[in-house]
């Protein structure tokens, strides 16, 4: 149980490797460390690469990444993040490591326009008890998920505990990509981490958060909007029941960050609508596109069939914010994937592996909706299996009627995968496994047809029994997670 | 060492300073064989030199106390077996880390510390280089504080016990940068530590040494006068600093410009002269109450007037506080020394401001009598005379008093007083006056958000209120919580709540990064699952870095009728994983509480004399069974009297259905470490 990873490929090298200093496999010289003064209101911007160090020291002044304020005279690793380190004083930092690019940016009218949002959402929750519900919508890389931390750590950071929601299934919060979290922040976030870690066995640098996580294997909300729709009703039932039981954290407001391709005009904006009549938004804020912008606006602001109207605001997108190409996003989804096993270099963590016979699993794969839903086994490959198969699992009462989710047969194209262990049975219905949260992720380390076993690597050393194992196509398959 | 962290798999290339990171943190005694290995690693990567002596500086800051020293011996080592670059980087921060690792250590330590600076005076043994091994430049600013220290040690032996040892919070440092040994300051960490409470023991040296002029002892009451000052000038300074924000931002305030001359004219006072100590109890309990007092904003700004950062410019005050706090002082005419108050009044003085806002108190009968007297008597003097003795301040105070006790009253500036009389018509009474007016009502209903967040002016959620810029929103963010941590960043209010918030934060920093250094602890952690939803709606989130376990657990328990029997539970004494319960003879396991952020053992008490810790539902049992639950004779009594009631118990146990102690014992075990070894049940 100890050493549970040691099987693993890869990681048993690592094992084996003592102390691998007097091998000089650093190829690059020392990098230049250069100071570098930002002045008042100003930002320095810089997209760093992944798996090249690059370091950030704040020497004097004041400044923030993110709504996170840097401590003085701490060094963090901003290694294949881009961003921009903000001060309103003015600040000097020691910058070392090499970016793709870096500048001081000044043209940062947009965090004016954010602190002055932070400044409304104060302002009404100091006039109610019932906090603002807040929505940002936009298309993909114009900055959403920046401002929804930016307001969560000011407001963090003059004593509120806001309720964080992302239902962005492209990227994770706090948990794996394919996730929908519910987070409420009662403590400080990391200023490199996002906004944290969730509950691991040992000490924190900064507070455990715990999110409540939902699944949605799909890369877009589009893909399966009735799914998704489904799980941002039960998200807000969930957070709604939560802030009735806190009434800081109702005073304290909702903040909601989106997927860009809810940006949909010929769905109407279907989805939207549901997210704001689902968890009674009182404020929209629109990054990015003009045209979502007036869309909404006219159907919320200045709508007359609706006794009350919601204000729709337009904000300015970060002048430092940069379309992420698909490498780059590729690399960011593996790497919160490993960090969900493995941790962080300041938070490290064990997975472990369990190795599961086939009989015992019950394997669920979510249907997309370009997927047919005709034939039963989508697997040609799977054929083989049929036979063995089909005894443990005729044996189960099953319900699945096979229209959201269908049998996954264990076989070798599990390999890589990522899935949802859920809370509930796999023998439950639909429904069920579609709403019940998420216990942890696990990853197929190894299929072993042979033996009919399969190896999976698992955050914790409990096994899950017969719970709801769900995968589906988002995110892809990974090959070297344990490489 | 099996268990090497999977973290290499995705890093980059800064692997050799980490590994050298690793291999310095299995270091933990005095090991002639890993030192020269590591002093080899440091030989062959000479190329990485500033990383090495980079990760080995951090590393002897933040290990436990006791790998220090070895630490220190790798550095030791390194510097005389390579010498150049590492002496060039190392010297740098030597001071600091020298200093911190000192202040931390227990006094064999020291010694070995102090024969170790001593070589490093000299040239390396053996080498022909006649130069000594750091330069002296380097060697002897340490040497002159370890001497000041030992001063220090030598005037606290003749002196009484540190007197803030009553304080209900721990000292605070004020804004400047704290070092580490802060961290000395723990106080919730278990009560079996003994060396941590041989750390709190030395704490006061630690605080000299690294601030011989400090503000350490803010929060006691009668301590060395100079001490004191100090303090009282740091928080005038910061006050000041505020005041300008403010004045800045509205200049035509006659109010606060007459606040800001007041407050640098008793700056003034205070830097050539020498009060009394009760009279600068007197001031400091002002000035404190002003510090807390929320940032009143009534119009909005018509231009940006948040502080500036200014690239450092070597300033000529000696007190590192107030440097960074003070952008500008105006040069002002030196107030001739007032006479000294006379204890007696100065005594109802204070009760009057501390009752500021409600006149007809006692304490303000018990000294209006004296102060009525005054008043009248000297009223007149107030306006004439521009020198002004102790019963003009008290009777101006009155004056003042009585003036804001008029409903909706604004604290303007007596007739006698000007705003623009010229500053040396002033002294401290008139300051004390003017200072006062703007004492806002301190009513006990501030909830820490809204002091927090500050009187800010509303704003509407319209697209027209997004452009401008308003500094105060700013200032919540920043200069309004000046009380800054320096391990994470995070802000406190300058208020007692933060400070004791902060005190809790910092003791919570100490815990984590004392867990983290131990090998034993930070190795093979893992993910825990995710909670399910009902468990996260009835989750209620604090911060467990400013709270204490006991206020939340406590939180937590207190929707519930009673605390149950299992729920209680003993934190584990550091090393101690197992134990065998001394009723039962069964054996309990410590288990990580995510709420403590400890490690506990799970239905446990303290029992018995000398006190062990035993299952809490056997406890119960035993107090049951005798019916005498004061004097049960405990473990080091009559063992045939455990063993009988254990007997009994186990009777019990299988008769009884309710309160099981076997079921609880194993309720309490088995919860699924996944979900979490809550302390606190689910309804």
């Amino acid at each position: 149980m100890a050493l549970p990873g040691l099987s693993l490929p890869g990681l048993g090298l690592q094992l084996n490797t003592p102390t691998p200093l007097l091998g000089g496999q650093p190829s690059s010289a020392p990098q230049a460390i250069r100071q570098e003064d930002v002045p008042p209101q100003a930002e320095w911007r810089f997209e760093a690469g992944f798996g090249k160090p690059f370091t950030v020291k704040l020497l004097g002044g004041h400044a923030e990444f993110f709504g996170v304020e840097l401590a003085p005279n701490q060094t963090y690793d901003f290694s294949g993040r881009k961003g921009a380190i903000f001060s309103w004083q003015g600040c000097r930092l020691e910058v070392s490591g090499d970016a793709e690019s870096e500048y001081v940016g000044r043209e940062t009218e947009y965090a004016i326009e954010w602190l002055n949002v932070h400044g409304m959402l104060e302002s009404a929750r100091d006039d109610s008890r019932e906090g603002p519900r807040v929505l940002v919508v936009g298309p993909d890389h114009v900055g959403k998920s920046s401002l929804v931390r930016s307001l969560a750590g000011w407001g963090v950071k003059v004593g509120r505990t806001p309720t964080v929601v992302n239902l962005d299934p492209k990227e994770g919060l706090l948990a794996p990509p394919s996730s929908l979290t519910a987070t409420t922040v009662g403590s400080q976030l990391d200023v490199e981490n996002g906004y944290g870690i969730s509950g691991i066995s040992g000490p924190t640098v900064t507070p455990v958060k715990t999110p409540l996580v939902y699944h949605f294997p799909h890369a877009s909300p589009l893909d399966k909007s009735d799914v998704y729709k489904a799980l941002v009703t039960r998200m807000a039932l969930s957070v709604t029941n939560k802030l009735e039981e806190d009434a800081q954290a109702k005073q304290s407001g909702i903040i909601i960050d989106t997927s860009g391709s809810l940006n949909d005009p010929r769905s109407n904006y279907d989805i939207i609508n549901h997210i704001i009549s689902e968890f009674s938004i009182t404020l929209v804020l629109c990054l990015g596109s003009e045209r979502l912008y007036n869309d909404l606006n006219r159907r919320f602001t200045t709508s007359k069939v609706g006794d009350e109207s919601i204000p729709v605001l337009r904000i300015s997108k970060p002048g430092g914010a940069v379309e992420r190409d698909a490498s780059f996003m590729k690399q960011m989804t593996q790497q919160q994937i490993r960090q969900y096993f493995f941790g962080t270099s300041k938070e490290p963590l064990n997975p472990h592996s369990h190795s599961i016979p086939y009989t015992d699993l019950n394997v669920l794969r979510a249907k997309s909706a370009a997927s047919e839903p005709g034939p039963e086994n989508p697997y040609g490959g799977g054929l083989d299996d049929d036979d063995e198969d089909d005894i443990p699992y005729a044996n189960k009462p099953v319900k699945i009627t096979g229209i959201l989710y269908e049998k996954s047969p264990p076989g070798a194209t599990l390999t890589g995968s990522l899935m949802a262990v859920k809370y509930c049975p796999g023998s439950s219905n639909e429904e069920t496994v579609r709403d019940s949260t998420v216990m942890g992720f696990v990853y197929v380390a190894e299929v072993d047809d042979t033996r009919k076993k399969i190896r999976f690597l698992a955050p914790h050393p409990q096994r899950w029994g017969d719970r709801a194992l769900v995968w589906g196509p988002w995110p892809e398959a990974i090959a070297d997670l344990v490489v | 060492m099996s268990a090497r962290s999977p973290r290499g798999s995705f890093s980059g290339d800064q692997n050799l300073a980490d590994d050298f990171e690793e291999s310095l943190q299995d270091l933990t005694q005095n090991n002639r064989l890993e030192i020269s290995n590591l002093t080899l690693i440091a030989k062959e990567s000479t190329e990485f030199a500033q990383d090495i002596s980079k990760v080995l500086e951090k590393h002897i800051k933040s290990t436990a106390p006791t790998r220090k020293l070895p630490a220190l011996y790798v550095l030791d080592s390194i510097v005389k077996n390579v010498g150049t670059p590492y002496t060039v980087y190392l010297s740098r921060g030597l001071y600091s880390t020298f200093m911190e690792a000192y202040t931390q250590v227990d006094s064999n330590t020291r010694r070995s510390m102090e024969a170790m600076l001593k070589t490093w005076k000299e040239p390396v043994p053996g080498s022909i280089d006649p130069r000594p091994v750091f330069p002296p430049d380097i060697v002897q600013p340490i040497e002159n504080a370890l001497m000041k220290a030992k001063m220090v040690v030598l005037q606290n032996q003749r002196t009484v016990q540190p007197l803030y040892r009553n304080t209900p919070t721990p000292p605070q440092y004020g804004n400047q940068p704290v070092p580490n040994l802060e961290y000395a300051q723990n106080r919730h960490y278990p009560q079996f530590n003994a060396q941590q409470q041989m750390m709190q023991q030395q704490q006061h040296i630690p605080q000299y040494q690294a601030q011989p002029s400090g503000s350490v002892y803010r929060q006691s009451p009668a301590v060395q006068p100079g001490n004191d000052v100090e303090s009282i000038k740091t928080e005038t300074a910061l006050l000041i600093s505020r005041m300008q924000g403010q004045f800045a931002m509205n200049p035509q305030d006659q109010n606060l410009r007459t606040k800001l001359q007041a407050l640098l004219q008793l700056q003034d006072v205070l830097k050539v002269q020498s009060l009394e100590p009760s009279e600068l109890q007197q001031i400091k309990s002002q000035i404190s109450l002003l510090s807390i007092a929320p940032i009143p904003t009534p119009t909005p700004p018509p231009a940006a007037s948040t502080q500036y950062w200014q690239p450092p410019v070597p300033l000529p005050q000696s007190n590192p506080s107030t440097q960074s706090f003070m952008p500008y002082s105006t040069p002002q005419p030196v107030v001739p020394p007032p006479s000294i108050l006379a204890p007696g009044t100065l005594e109802s003085l204070q009760a009057l401001l501390a009752n500021g806002q409600k006149p007809s108190t006692p304490q303000l009968r018990n000294a209006a009598p004296a102060l009525q007297n005054a008043s009248h008597a000297q009223l007149n003097t107030v306006a004439a005379t521009p020198v002004m003795n102790s019963n003009d301040l008290i009777a101006a105070l009155t004056k003042n008093n009585l003036l804001a006790n008029l409903p909706n009253s604004t604290p303007a500036p007596p007739a006698s007083n000007p705003p623009a009389a010229p500053p040396s018509h002033q002294s401290t009474a008139s300051l004390l006056e003017s200072l006062k007016g703007f004492l806002p009502p301190l009513t006990p209903s501030n909830t820490p958000s809204q002091t927090m967040s500050g009187r800010q002016a509303k704003i509407p959620m319209t697209a027209a209120s997004l452009k401008e810029f308003r500094p105060e929103l700013v200032r919540s963010l920043y200069d309004g919580q000046p009380n800054q941590c320096s391990n994470c960043g995070r802000r406190f209010l300058a208020s007692d709540e933060g400070r004791t918030k902060k005190g809790r934060h910092l003791d919570w920093h100490f815990r984590t990064n004392q867990r983290m250094a131990d090998s034993s602890v930070s190795r093979g952690q893992h993910r825990n699952w995710f909670v399910e939803e009902m468990e996260w709606i009835r989750l209620a989130e604090f911060d467990p870095s400013t709270t204490t376990a006991e206020d939340a657990a406590a939180n937590a328990a207190g929707n519930k009728p009673q605390k149950r029997t299992q729920d209680s539970f003993v934190r584990a004494p550091p090393g101690m994983t197992k134990n065998t319960c001394s009723i039962c003879y069964e054996e309990m396991k410590s288990s990580y509480a995510e709420e403590l952020e400890d490690w506990v053992f799970t239905n446990a008490v303290m029992y018995g004399n000398p006190p062990r810790i035993v299952h809490a539902t056997c406890a119960e049992e035993i107090k049951k069974s005798t019916h005498q639950p004061g004097s049960v004779p405990g473990l080091g009594g009559s063992l045939a009297t455990v063993l009988a009631a254990a007997g009994n118990n186990n009777g019990r146990r299988s008769r009884s259905a309710t309160p099981d102690s076997t079921l609880g014992k194993r309720k309490a075990e088995s919860i699924l470490a996944g979900l979490s070894a809550r302390l606190k049940t689910d309804q």
